[in-house]
This record gives C-alpha cells, structure tokens and sequence, in this order.
C-alpha cells in the first residue's frame, strides 16, 4: 500500500515540490550555517593543530587561546626541558606587525617564529618551495590566502618580497597553513628573524612547544609541567580545545544558532503543514481505503512512506546545495577553511526527521480519526 | 435470478443516533432487514430516511446504537476494530455514487486496490485487475487515469474494484445516481451480470426508479424504518417487475 500513497504524493505535483523546497531550503540554511560555526570554530585553533610535530602547548597562567599573546621568561623553556617525562622543547614567537609587499597595499600579518635549528612548529605541509629554506637570511613562507592579498590575481611563485618595517622578506615557500581565526596572512619564519621585527619587545618566546616521551600519557606531562613551573600546559587538544571555548563564549555560535533554529521552524512548518493540508485534501481517498479494509498500520505506513520520500529527496538536495557552495567557496584563499562536517549534515536531517515525525503523527492521528462512513456523503 | 433464500445480511431491531440531548437525532429507529445470498437488493427511500446509514452500519462503518447486526452468520457487534477491518476487507465490496477512483492510479491500478490492501503482490494484483476490467469491457482502457474515462467508464472500473477480491456481500450506495439513464442502465445491467452469484448479496441504495427492475427484493424505507418490503413474486406489475 506504500506505492499507492507514494503515487497520492507524485500526483499532487504542487504540493510533492512545494514539500520538497521546504524540506531542502531547511537544510541547506541548517547546515550552510552550522557548517560556518563549524569552520569559525575549527580556525579558532587551526594554528594549534598546524602543529603536529609536538603534543604539549605551554604559555603564560592567563592564556586561553592561541591569538592571546603573553611572553614568556626564557628561563621558562629550560625547567620545561628539565623535567621528567619532556622528550623535547622548543620555544615559539608569535608577532603581529605590519607588510606591505612593493607597490602594494599595507596590511597586518602574523608572524610564527620557529626555533632556528630544529624548526619546530612548521605546518606539516607544503604547497610550494622548501620550509627550510627559511634558515636562509630575511627569508620567511607565507600561507595561500596571504599570498592571494599581497599579490592579487598572481600564480604563486617563489622569490617575491614584502616589506615589514625596514627589512625585505623574500618569500621561499607558499605553505599549507590552515586559514586563521583572524583572517591575517600568516608568515612563517625563524625565531631569529621573528624576533628582530618584533620591536619594542625584548623577550623572545610566546609558547613553549613541548614532546612528551612516548612512555608518558601528555595530560599527565602537562600536569607536572604547570606543577613545577606554575605556567599552563595543555595537550594539543586541550589547547584547541579552549580555543575554541573562549571564543565560543564570544556570543558568536547565539548568532548562529538563531539562524539555525530560523531554518528549522520555517522548513518544518512549511513542510508540516503542507503534509498535513495534503493529507486533509486525500481525506475522501483515505477514507475510502478504510472502507475497503486498509488498516491503521497500513495507512500509517503509507504516510510514513510519503514523508520518508518528501525528507529523502529534499534532504539530498539541500545538502547537495549546502556541499556545493562549501566546495565553490573554500576555493577563496581567505575561505579555504569552509567544510561541512558529515556529522553536521547527519544531525540537520535527523532533526528535521524528528520535527517532520510530529507532522507525521498529527496527519496520522487525523486520518484514525476519519470516519469511513463519509465516503458515502 | 437465484432464488437461494439463506440470509447473508440480517438486521435485528437495529437503532442509531447521532448526537446528544437537544441535537439528537434519531436515524434508525428499529430496522429489521435482511438480504439473502443470490439477489440483487434495492434499498429504497426518500432522502434522509437513513438509507445510507443502514448500509454503514451494514457494511460495520459505524456502530449501531442497539440492536444487531449480522453478516454470514458473524455478529458486528462485539467485533473488535481491526478484526471488523480484516472482516470487510475479505467479505465486501463496495460501489459509490462518486466513483471514489484514486485519481494517482489507472483503471487497472484502482481496481486492484483491494487486492494491494490484502497484500497481494503489486504486478500480480494488477494483471487479475486487468482480467477482470477486460471481462467488464474495459479491456482497452486499463491504463486511462480516471480523468480520462467516462462517468460509465469510471463505474465500471469502480464495479471492478468491488468484485475484484470476491467477496460476499456488494454494497452499492446510489450507483447509477452520477450517471445518464442509459449509462445507468448499462451500469445496472453489468452488476446483475457480473455481481450476482449464489453465494453473495448485493445490496443496492438507490433513488433511480428507473432501474427497479433489475431488484430481485425492494426494501422501502421511510423514517428510519423498513415500511415494507416487495419482492418479484409479490410485485404487482404484469411483467413482474416493481412499480416506480
């Protein structure tokens, strides 16, 4: 019988794609949304997780997030190196200042510093050139979407310069630094270096960037660590983590879920109250399939399967969209860092599933109510 | 026509109201009836008289007030719901005024719709509806949609979808009312032909004079009782048919 209710729904085209639109313009709003709080998010700790070479972030007590910048002692580095369970340590300086490549414009940048010999902190992946290369004088990498603002409309390239106070950068390497939280260009360069264009600042470390050894749990590293020297330690999840928190607590993700809850209300009622019109509008037919001794479970599997075929279709087409545009708009620099998490398209349709489910079950319970005997008014 | 006399319907002191207190209003107010097995029975009246609600109740639709109701030997009364669904679903047909054609599915697709509710596989249920729309001469529109068959055309796939899963008792509300006198006529004609059989009841509500004298029994109705009843050998008409 569920074929009999499906050919009911193909049949009332208007309703069958006004249902559909609903359904899909639902999705697509939910997940476009979440999937850009997911993004903003994730980017609030992007430069935590570039990180892959070591598991424990250490910084100053107050320090939550990676954009707070606080410098530390250097005597810090060496207890850090000192105690038990630290297979290694290595200092890293985070400067903002201002570049402007030759006749272009001036813009803000953030520079890591990384220790010079072992280069530690370096994103893991390169889209051009060497991360060595860095060792060499006034040299630096810079990210795709800081390329993309220093030299509009041109194929990356290695060898280009910008100028940051009175020293010229030359750019050896186009990194594969995920986009960050504050949307500056992101240079990555020696400690050194890093160190002589952050004016005015003479201490020389913003984290400590640690390895616990492969013996010891790094939650129980970081636990010594902030023991003996009284700094905060975290894991490199637990300080991606926070990141995430402490702008979480901005106020930002309201905005957002507002949105969300929007496209919820909106998508559902449309879609329930066009389901349940549809089912008041087949009444007589419904009535008349009780007549010829359909059952209730017969009936409510025919509406069932209606719905199950309006979420289906719709669903696909609103994730399909919302993936689309995801996939178009992550291919600006400064937006690479788009993605729509699977389980955030799961969880989108599985609550307009549920919501959908109530207009299923008031359009069923309209439908045991029918009397059969109207079939013959 | 069949004279078998074992009764398929009975209908013992059958009452039934509508509303409470002051918008009570009493539709059945005590109906003894009973269709036999083989005959085509007309159930006749003005409007209003409760023709319609006796045929609901009947066919286990609605509920009787007091009083029973009972099909091949099975009381309606205490039958559970589903049980009473399952009931209908084996044992009646039904043919109405309005055609009640899903307009989603062809011919062969609507009649077949007692055959999907039982479960009979889709391709089998609609090759039988086929067959049979064939023998009802509508072999060469099975695959029209509703909206592209005649108002006969329609009744017949209707008549189809009341016999196609054999059953034993085919209720008829008004069947010829939506219909010119010679669709009517041939509409009437088919379901003496093809609806009639020793071991079902055909129950036909009707206002349309015109074809009484396919009845084999007129049950006349006023005020929601049985005033009298006439059969072929009791009518009074020279060529035995019934008096408009």
């Amino acid at each position: 019988m569920n074929w009999v209710g499906l050919q009911m729904l193909r049949n009332d085209k208007a309703k069958f794609l006004a249902m559909i639109l609903a359904v899909a313009m639902a999705v697509f709003l939910m997940q476009n949304q979440a999937a850009i709080l997911a993004s903003i998010l994730t980017m609030t700790a992007s430069q935590i997780r570039d990180v892959q070479d070591a598991d424990i972030w250490v910084t100053e007590p107050d320090i939550e997030c990676f954009d707070q910048v606080k410098p530390m002692r250097d005597i810090a580095l060496h207890k850090v190196r000192g105690l038990d369970g630290v297979d290694w340590a290595a200092p890293m300086l985070k400067v903002d200042a201002l570049a402007r490549p030759h006749n272009g414009k001036l813009n803000t940048v953030t520079i890591l510093g990384v220790d010079d010999s072992t280069l530690v902190g370096l994103p893991c992946k390169m889209r051009l050139g060497n991360a060595a290369d860095i060792r060499q004088i006034d040299c630096a990498l810079i990210d795709p979407g800081g390329y993309a603002l220093f030299f509009p409309g041109q194929a990356l390239e290695l060898g280009k310069t910008i100028r940051i106070h009175d020293r010229r950068l030359r750019i050896v390497g186009i990194s594969e630094a995920s986009p960050p939280f504050s949307g500056l260009p992101v240079l990555h360069t020696t400690r050194s270096l890093a160190t002589a264009l952050n004016r005015g600042e003479e201490r020389m470390t913003s984290f400590i960037l640690a390895k616990s050894s492969c013996r010891t749990n790094p939650s129980e590293v970081c636990e010594r660590i902030a023991t003996a020297t009284g700094l905060r330690a975290r894991t490199t999840d637990q300080f991606s983590h926070d990141s995430m928190v402490f702008y979480g607590n901005q106020g930002i993700p309201t905005l957002f879920i507002v949105t969300i809850a929007i496209g919820l209300v909106v998508g559902a009622s449309i879609t329930g109250q066009t389901f349940l019109m549809f089912v008041k509008e087949n009444s007589r037919h419904l009535a008349m399939l009780k007549v010829v001794g359909t059952t209730g479970r017969q009936l409510g599997a025919m509406i069932a399967a209606q719905a199950g075929l309006v979420l289906v279709i719709g669903s696909c087409i609103g994730t399909g969209i919302a993936a689309l545009i995801c996939e178009v708009v992550r291919k600006q620099p400064f937006l690479r860092g788009l993605f729509l998490p699977w389980e955030i398209a799961l969880i989108t349709v599985a609550t307009l599933c549920l919501v959908t489910g109530g207009a299923v079950f008031i359009s069923f319970r309209h439908v045991q109510r029918l009397e059969p005997a109207t079939v013959f008014r | 026509m069949n004279t078998q006399t074992s009764q398929a319907v009975e209908c013992i002191s059958v009452r039934k109201h509508f509303g409470d207190g002051e918008a009570r209003i009493e539709v059945l107010r005590g109906v003894d009836y009973s269709a036999a097995r083989g005959q085509l029975s007309f159930l006749v009246g003005p409007s209003g008289c409760g023709k319609t609600t006796l045929i609901s109740v009947i066919a286990g639709l609605l509920d009787t007030t007091a009083g029973d109701v009972t099909l091949f030997g099975e009381s309606l009364a205490g039958m559970p719901e589903k049980q009473r669904v399952l009931f209908r679903r084996r044992n009646l047909g039904f043919v109405f005024q309005q055609y009640n054609l899903l307009p989603a599915l062809n011919a062969a697709e609507n009649a077949a719709v007692p055959l999907l509710a039982a479960g009979v596989k889709r391709a089998e249920a609609v090759e039988r509806a086929g067959e049979l729309l064939d023998r009802l001469g509508l072999g060469n529109r099975t695959k029209s949609f509703p909206r592209q068959l005649s108002g006969g055309q329609q009744q017949r796939v209707a008549l189809a979808r009341a016999l196609i899963h054999e059953p034993r008792l085919i209720v008829c509300d008004e069947p010829t009312a939506a219909l010119d006198h010679a669709t009517g006529e041939s509409v009437m004609e088919l379901l003496a032909n093809a609806a009639v059989h020793p071991d079902r009841a055909v129950i036909v509500v009707t206002h349309d004079n015109r074809v009484f004298h396919f009845a084999d029994v007129i049950a006349h109705m006023d005020d929601g009782q049985i005033r009298h009843v006439e059969t072929r050998q009791t009518a009074h008409s020279p060529d035995q048919s019934f008096s408009a």
